[in-house]
């Protein structure tokens, strides 16, 4: 173990540049990884407060209506009749209704409580809307139902999802693509990176792995160091990339996004969380996957 | 202690095996020259010894191991039994004398206590008394044999291997590499060496293998080199 050590650290400072080389490809890509992560997470939670693009949602009448055609709180026979239109048509793969008080829950997660409680709150349960929210079989197909429910009684208003989410999911998808994208072309230059590593080090140290073979050292022996090489510098580098998110998601969301842009619920630290899990199988994964199947080659015993 | 039934090692790509059919029988306690023409097998079967190599067909036996047979995992157990010594000595040039051979105890886990003793003890047998904190550079051609001896059998092998020994030393030093492995082969240490060294087989009157062409051509106690048939 002794003689396992040490080499680790002479191991680690011979091939230096190489291993900076690997630290930084396998740190960008899998921040870019972390990134995509996030972003998927990211577009979970618009989803989850905004429905997702399969959804429209129609707006049902409150008491006192911007709409003129509503006479009133809507009735429970209008919502009844309005269900039975939905059900019956071929475009709806579901619906259900989403009550005041749903309504009220939302809106108070995504502005914060505090503006919610206390003596003069910016809102109560009864100012929200009752909704049906109906998810489409085939998000192009929703002209039919549009039409279907927009002229009965009790119909506020109809928000189709694809209006207001598509820009927003269509930049997150692309931000997704682009950051998956290019951390599969990063990961691919890391694994080769790691293994022209290993092939350097099996070099700079045949003379060594020959008399260990012959003297007969365990295999295990042999590929220890690499192995910690590799679980090095995957440390380092999910170290960097983690520190690389928190930035992001500190200075980037919290401190710019959630400030300026508050309607779209944003992701946290929770989710900072998953990335960072998501980064720390993926690197070590990384390293150590090709220098198990590449010592194997170069250091056949 | 090492036995050769009918073993053929042919190289993938190459028309004539570099072994062929070869049954040779070698007993623990004896010393063996190999002798031959470059070309005429006698890496080949060392390497079958070592194992680095497997037959295409027959058997090899070392130290009651059919080496076809043993599992991979099992290939250093079985060297940690021979010894072997090369012609280019093969030493680590940034480490000491006592450190090159105490690193053959090192990887295969041997307590530091058990180096700190044997390693001044194999040194002081193979005539390296003193000379323990030297680098290989600087020492003679001789010396650093020796100590690629002392590595060789710093862990009490059974079998010493030595392909050409003396291949890089001149007449006189190689009577004293010789000695060495005289002594080496007096503990009960069965000794196979490799050579080209005819003075050296006059000299020693030992058993004598001699192969061409991959086929065993002499076989014979208290040989020479230069048996004419």
């Amino acid at each position: 173990m002794r003689y396992v050590f040490s080499n680790l650290g002479q191991g680690l400072r011979r091939n230096l540049s190489m291993h900076i080389a690997v630290v930084l490809t396998l740190f960008v890509s899998l921040t870019l990884v972390g990134l995509g992560l996030l972003l998927n997470q990211q577009a979970d939670k618009a989803a989850q407060q905004w429905g997702s693009q399969l959804q429209i949602t129609v707006w049902l009448c409150k008491a006192d209506d911007d709409n003129p055609t509503c006479t009133g709180e809507v009735t429970d026979a209008q919502k009844d009749a309005i269900a039975e239109v939905v059900e019956e048509n071929p475009e709806v793969a579901d619906h259900h209704f989403e009550s005041k008080e749903e309504a009220f829950e939302k809106i108070k997660e995504l502005l914060g409580p505090e503006k919610f409680d206390g003596p003069n709150p910016a809102a109560t349960a009864d100012d929200m809307p009752e909704s049906l929210w109906i998810t489409l079989e085939d998000p192009d197909e929703y002209e039919g139902i549009t039409s279907a429910v927009i002229g009965l009684a009790g119909v506020s208003d109809i928000r189709d999802a694809r209006e207001t989410l598509e820009p927003i999911y269509d930049s997150i998808s692309a931000l997704q693509l682009g950051a998956l994208g290019t951390a599969v072309f990063l990961v691919l230059a890391a694994l080769l990176l790691v293994g022209n590593t290993i092939r350097l080090a099996a070099f700079a140290r045949r003379r060594e792995i020959g008399i260990m073979r012959l003297v007969g050292a365990s295999t295990i022996y042999i590929t220890m160091p690499f192995l910690l090489e590799a679980v090095v510098t995957a440390l380092v580098s999910v170290a960097l990339a983690g520190g690389a998110l928190a930035a992001f998601v500190y200075f980037g969301v919290e401190e710019r996004l959630a400030d300026n842009l508050g309607f779209i619920p944003w992701v946290g630290w929770p989710e900072y969380l998953n990335a960072l899990g998501l980064v720390a199988i993926v690197g070590p994964v990384l390293t150590l996957l090709p220098t198990l199947l590449l010592t194997r080659k170069y250091l056949k015993v | 202690m090492i036995r050769f039934e009918k073993a053929t090692m042919a190289y993938p790509g190459t028309g004539r095996p570099a072994l062929d059919q070869v049954t040779v029988d070698i007993e623990k306690g004896e010393f063996v020259f190999l002798v031959g023409t470059s070309g005429s097998g006698k890496s080949t079967a060392l390497r079958l010894v070592l194992r680095e190599i497997r037959p295409t067909s027959g058997r090899v036996y070392v130290a009651g191991k059919e080496i076809n047979r043993l599992a991979a995992w099992k290939v250093p157990r079985l060297r940690r039994q021979i010894g072997t010594v090369f012609q280019d000595f093969r030493l680590l040039p940034n480490k000491t004398v006592s450190e090159n051979v105490a690193f053959a105890l090192e990887v295969i886990g041997k307590s530091r206590s058990e180096i700190r003793t044997t390693v001044p003890e194999t040194l002081e047998l193979v005539g390296l008394e003193g000379k323990g904190d030297r680098m290989p550079d600087e020492l003679s051609g001789g010396e650093q044999q020796r100590v690629a001896v002392a590595r060789a059998f710093v862990n009490r092998p059974m079998i010493l291997i030595a392909d050409e020994p003396t291949g890089n030393l001149d007449p006189s030093t190689s009577v004293g590499i010789m000695k060495l492995l005289d002594r080496i082969n007096r503990t009960g240490t069965t000794v196979v060496m490799a050579t080209h060294d005819h003075g050296i087989v006059d000299q020693m009157r030992k058993r004598v293998v001699e192969l061409e062409d991959g086929h065993v051509v002499r076989d014979q106690a208290q040989g020479v080199y230069g048996f004419q048939h």
